[in-house]
């Protein structure tokens, strides 16, 4: 087993890890950016080596500087956690390379599934369901119009070399096509440096469903069941749960089979998530995520594993130990992510300094933070500030806990996501476990109940008055400069001396 | 002193008068029985109202606020009897046109109307990068592109222009 170890990331999922390497005696080698210098994952480490420069091209995203810091502290492997480098099939060759070990599946399979067409060719050779028609990308919105009609609307357009929601449209009819296009193209050339669009067809009422899988480096392999993640807009996730209503015992079984036929035909090592869109009893594979996801604790709620342990364990060449059999479901887990973007615009992020943040607590309930109070939220980094994650013997005493929970957190400064997943969680549709993936975006978030209407405007009121009487009480001594406090201290000096039996000289 | 505020665009009327140290309050012509304690000076506060009391969570400015209340968010916007007059003085002259501004500090990736660009509700105006993502800036009205304020390339703080419409005279 390794002595220490480095995490190549920041936020939440640096924390994540460097607890389980800690509960593991593991020592932790942690890298920051200039503007993460008092984050908590800088904090929390045993070790913080400083990256420089406030971007990621500049720091999370230097193989240079990580495998120096790396090579500097003695660490021994390197952990990626998700985003920046953790697909990147090159950073993991040249770890393995500088002596270190990568822990993670090896770059082959890493490259394999990194390219979206060519894995779903590879899958479809390994006898794995995909979606249909899939065809070769197009570069304009004409050829895109052309390759769309065999097909049928509605088309999904996404980047040939995408990832993380980046670069994907939906179109719904040929009109729509040459907008949807230019954003789609832009911003898969802005994100990945190449402008390819691929097209597919948007199947009916889908659902994301995906399964997690491990593979030690003996060949032995077994899937942890399934998450439900169809809550989401823009493909970006928002609410997940473990398991899925949708997925019976047999169909689980059925899915993660598929799932490790999949792993196994990349000759898969590590932690992966192979993820399915399922429409009406049907599942087809949709790609293949070569790291560990932000939703995995639900599964880790569920089935009693840590999997950063196993991750770790196994890129340590221990064996698995135990087989599918062993792998057992109990109850239900549902996971928040504290986005700092607001619901009302179009979940655009917003930034600024938190304050006021008040933690929710209770039984069965795990918060897993990246943001802290003092924490600036800037431009630079992806909007998720933490998660929020409860564990139910039922699904409705989940989703109750869940949004009793909710109602406890409040953070201040920034507007997030959190008030978008109560409604989910409020909403009758959910709670009957009747969605699909475009339920969220289907929503009305603009507006609240007008109950309580009466408290909230008066609160507002009050708390206006009382500002503006303290605004005008500071006044004089606001207009105080520098020159005219040090000429009043020095003119007042004399005074206060005499005038204060006992004090001063 | 009177406060025109609207919760979620419902527009209440809230009367704040201090009386002997303490503080009076109506709610659109009623009485309110309210007790205001600040928890601490970040914006926690408690309201005990009628027997109840309510842990609320009041972040913002003199004119707008966010109000949290059991998880979710109120946006409150709040004016007093001068400014209500001179905002609808200001609404009157534009007719809902007037500056769009970007939300939040972004990169212009493209521009895609010019000044005299003839626009309709939902028109594209810009492609915004913010965040890693980029956005289809649109309009909210109809009318005629003013001015343009940026230009492709350029990064543009929160709150700044990046088009001013018109709305013709008679629409």
């Amino acid at each position: 087993m390794f002595d220490r170890i480095l995490i190549a990331n920041r936020g939440e999922i640096a924390l994540r890890v460097i607890r389980t390497a800690r509960e593991m005696g593991i020592e932790t080698v942690a890298v920051c950016s200039d503007w993460d210098q008092k984050a908590l994952h800088t904090r929390m480490a045993h070790v913080a080596v400083p990256l420089g420069g406030n971007l990621p091209s500049e720091s999370y995203l230097r193989v240079d500087k990580i495998l120096d810091a790396a090579k500097k502290t003695g660490a021994q492997a390197i952990h990626p956690g998700y985003g920046f480098l953790s697909e990147n099939a090159n950073f993991a060759r040249a770890v393995r390379e500088a002596g270190l070990v990568w822990i993670g599946p090896p770059p082959e399979a890493i490259e394999a599934m990194g390219d979206k067409i060519k894995s779903r060719r590879r899958m479809k050779e390994a006898g794995v369901p995909v979606v249909p028609g899939l065809v070769d990308p197009v570069d304009d919105a004409a050829a895109a119009k052309v390759a769309a009609k065999p097909i049928g609307y509605p088309i999904a357009l996404k980047a040939a070399a995408g990832g993380g929601g980046k670069g994907i449209r939906i179109v719904r009819e040929e009109s729509a096509m040459d907008s949807a296009f230019r954003t789609a193209s832009g911003e898969a050339k802005a994100s990945f440096g190449d402008g390819r669009i691929y097209l597919e067809r948007y199947l009916d009422r889908p659902r994301h469903i995906e399964v997690q899988l491990l593979f030690d480096h003996q060949g032995n392999g077994v899937h942890y069941g399934v998450r439900e993640c169809s809550i989401q807009r823009r493909h970006q996730k928002l609410l997940e749960e473990c398991p899925s209503v949708v997925i019976d015992d047999k169909t689980r079984e059925a899915m993660g089979e598929v799932a490790l036929k999949a792993g196994r035909a990349v000759g898969y090592q590590n932690a992966g998530t192979v993820e399915f869109l399922w429409s009406n009893g049907e599942f087809f594979f949709l790609e293949m995520n070569t790291r560990l996801q932000v939703e995995h604790p639900v599964t880790e709620m569920v089935t009693g594993v840590d999997l950063v342990r196993e991750q770790i364990r196994v890129a340590s060449g221990e064996a698995l130990g135990y087989g599918q059999e062993r792998v057992r479901w109990n109850g239900w887990a549902i996971e928040i992510r504290i986005n700092a973007e607001d619901p009302r615009n179009k979940f655009l992020p917003s930034i600024g300094t938190i304050h006021n943040l008040r933690m929710p607590g209770g039984p069965f309930l795990r918060l897993d933070l990246g943001m802290y109070r003092g924490m600036e939220v800037g431009p630079n980094y992806d909007p998720m500030l933490g998660k929020l994650i409860v564990w139910g013997a039922t699904r409705e005493e989940a989703i109750a806990r869940c949004s009793r929970a909710l109602q406890e957190l409040n953070v201040g400064g920034v507007r997030t996501s959190c008030p978008a997943a109560l409604a989910v969680l409020q909403d009758k549709r959910f709670q009957q476990g009747d969605f699909d993936t475009h339920f969220l975006e289907s929503m009305d978030l603009s507006s609240t109940s007008p109950e309580h209407d009466g408290v909230v405007a008066v609160a507002a009121a009050i708390a206006r008055h009382h500002q503006q009487r303290r605004t005008a009480l500071k006044t004089s001594a606001a207009d105080r400069n520098g020159w005219v406090a040090r000429s009043r201290a020095q003119v007042q000096a004399p005074l206060v001396r005499t005038s204060m039996p006992g004090g001063g000289a | 002193m009177k406060y025109y505020i609207s919760v979620d665009g419902r527009a209440h009327e809230v009367e704040v008068v201090e009386r002997l140290g303490e503080l009076v309050v109506s709610l659109d012509g009623k009485p309110f029985d309210a007790r205001y304690l600040e928890v601490d000076d970040l914006g926690q506060v408690v309201i005990l109202h009628e027997g109840k009391s309510f842990g609320l969570s009041i972040e913002g400015d003199a004119n707008q606020k966010f109000v949290t209340l059991a998880g979710h968010v109120r946006d409150v916007k709040i004016e007093d009897e001068r400014e209500k007059a001179a905002h609808a003085a200001e609404r009157a002259k534009n007719k809902g046109g007037g500056s769009v501004t970007a939300v939040m500090p972004g990169v212009v990736v493209e521009v895609l109307v010019q000044k005299g660009s003839v626009v309709e509700k939902g028109s594209p105006l810009l492609v915004l990068s913010a965040m890693k993502m980029q956005n289809e800036i649109t309009s909210l009205v109809e009318g005629v592109v003013s001015d343009v304020h940026v230009t492709a390339g350029q990064a543009v703080a929160g709150g700044a222009k990046l088009v001013t419409i018109k709305v013709p005279e008679g629409s």
